[in-house]
């Protein structure tokens, strides 16, 4: 009987040592293991030796670039439109929000215009010029030139006023052309811009809600520069003047240019319904006074 | 002999329908919004009205006759005419799409759209080039 306990006792501290040494022998764990292989630090002269820490490092730099990317992608959507892009854009809201005011939404006739302009303006050597005319069914609004993007031109004209006037092609023309001057002259967004423009165009309003008033301001100055203001003596003076010494060199268009101005002239002294033209476009009577040869006294 | 008859003249018809028409290619719109018309007169009635860079399917049909101004579309389930010039085979940059969020806080209402659509239909445009 002792000596089965004795045999059991010895077997199990057997055994318990077998095990002990066992465990004291046990190499790293998985995890351990695993931990290793993803350390780079372990392998990383083995990395360097292949460039795959080279490759690691460029590919954080192409992650913070992407991020970096598609953060100036996401700050973009919330910019303003540039200067440019602004006053083509507004010019349009302006026709659109007076659409039912102006009444250019009717049916017209095929005056022509757009061969009959751009070959007045190509005679004279005015080439890669765009144009959009919109023809207005009001006698309130007769002519304005409104900047439209990447210097394209806006031109309205009244078909009552044409009517009135019997005015011809070549005649529309002209007066076309006087405006297309006056909106190069710069008057216009002279006239209309803003500091609100100057300040928010281009920029972003990233975080915050877009100020919109940039867009009402305008607005509201866009109706008193047509409807009110017009234009000045003096600016007056260097359009007609810019008119005379381009169209000198095509006597046929300078005498027609000087024949409507009298055409102008008349017509609006007697007719009550324009007289709001002469206060924006002063006066044709100035205007022949200025491109007038000058009497030689013999 | 009757069912033979029909028959021959379904397949015609089917015949006639799939060669008279042929879809030219999907087009984008590239103003700011436009219109497809009812028919082909700028001051026609508008279908609906879409926006820059929406895509148009253009079709040839032999049943439209129609001038070189404009061409015959499918948008969505309408089918009518948008002006050929407002066309671009490439998808252009649109204020819309370069600027949505100051596009989306002037909250333009759906007659601002048509009237923007129709201002397009009304220019008379030109660009001047050197002869």
């Amino acid at each position: 009987m002792i000596i089965t306990f004795r045999a059991k006792l010895a077997f199990s501290s057997f055994l318990l040592l077998f095990t002990a040494m066992a465990f004291a022998q046990t190499p790293k764990l998985l995890e351990e293991k695993e931990l290793e292989v993803v350390n780079f630090k372990s392998i990383k002269k083995v990395l360097q030796q292949d460039g795959l820490s080279q490759s690691a490092k460029e590919k954080k730099k192409q992650v913070a670039v992407m991020k970096t990317e598609q953060l100036s992608i996401e700050k973009d959507r919330f910019n303003y439109p540039s200067e440019d892009e602004l006053w083509g854009f507004v010019s349009e809201f302006w026709l659109v929000k007076n659409a039912q005011l102006l009444g250019w939404d009717f049916e017209k006739p095929d005056y022509g215009l757009e061969s009959s302009f751009s070959s007045t303006l190509q005679s004279l050597g005015f080439y890669q010029k765009k144009f959009k005319i919109l023809l207005v069914n009001t006698p309130t609004m007769v002519r304005a030139s409104l900047p439209g993007s990447e210097g394209e031109m806006i031109l309205l004209l009244s078909v009552p006023f044409i009517r009135s006037l019997d005015l011809s092609k070549l005649e529309i023309s002209l007066l076309l052309l006087e405006d297309y001057f006056r909106l190069e002259g710069g008057y216009f967004k002279k006239a209309v811009s803003t500091d609100k423009l100057k300040k928010l165009a281009g920029t972003s309003f990233h975080g915050s809600k877009p100020d919109l008033s940039l867009v009402e301001e305008l607005m509201k100055n866009y109706d008193f520069q047509v409807n009110q203001k017009g234009f000045s003596f003096q600016q007056q003076f260097e359009t007609t003047k810019k008119m005379d010494s381009y169209l000198k060199s095509n006597p046929e268009l300078w005498n027609a240019y000087f024949r409507l101005l009298g055409k102008l002239q008349s017509f609006l002294n007697v007719n009550v319904q324009y007289k709001n033209y002469l206060k924006l476009y002063p006066s044709p009577e100035m205007q022949i006074k200025w491109i007038s040869p000058e009497e030689k006294i013999l | 002999m009757l069912l033979i008859m029909l028959l021959s003249s379904i397949l015609s018809f089917a015949e006639s329908t799939s060669t008279d028409e042929k879809v030219v290619g999907v087009f984008y719109m590239t103003p700011l919004f436009g219109h497809v018309h009812q028919s082909s007169v700028r001051t026609s009635a508008s279908l609906t009205t879409i926006q820059c860079a929406h895509p148009v399917k253009v079709i040839e049909s032999s049943k439209v006759s129609i001038s070189k101004e404009w061409v015959y579309v499918e948008v969505a389930d309408y089918r009518g005419f948008v002006l050929k010039q407002y066309l671009s085979e490439t998808k252009p940059e649109c204020l819309q799409g370069k600027y949505p969020k100051f596009f989306d806080a002037l909250n333009m209402d759906l007659s601002e759209l048509y009237y923007w659509g129709r201002l397009y239909d009304h220019y008379i445009q030109g660009e001047t080039r050197v002869q």
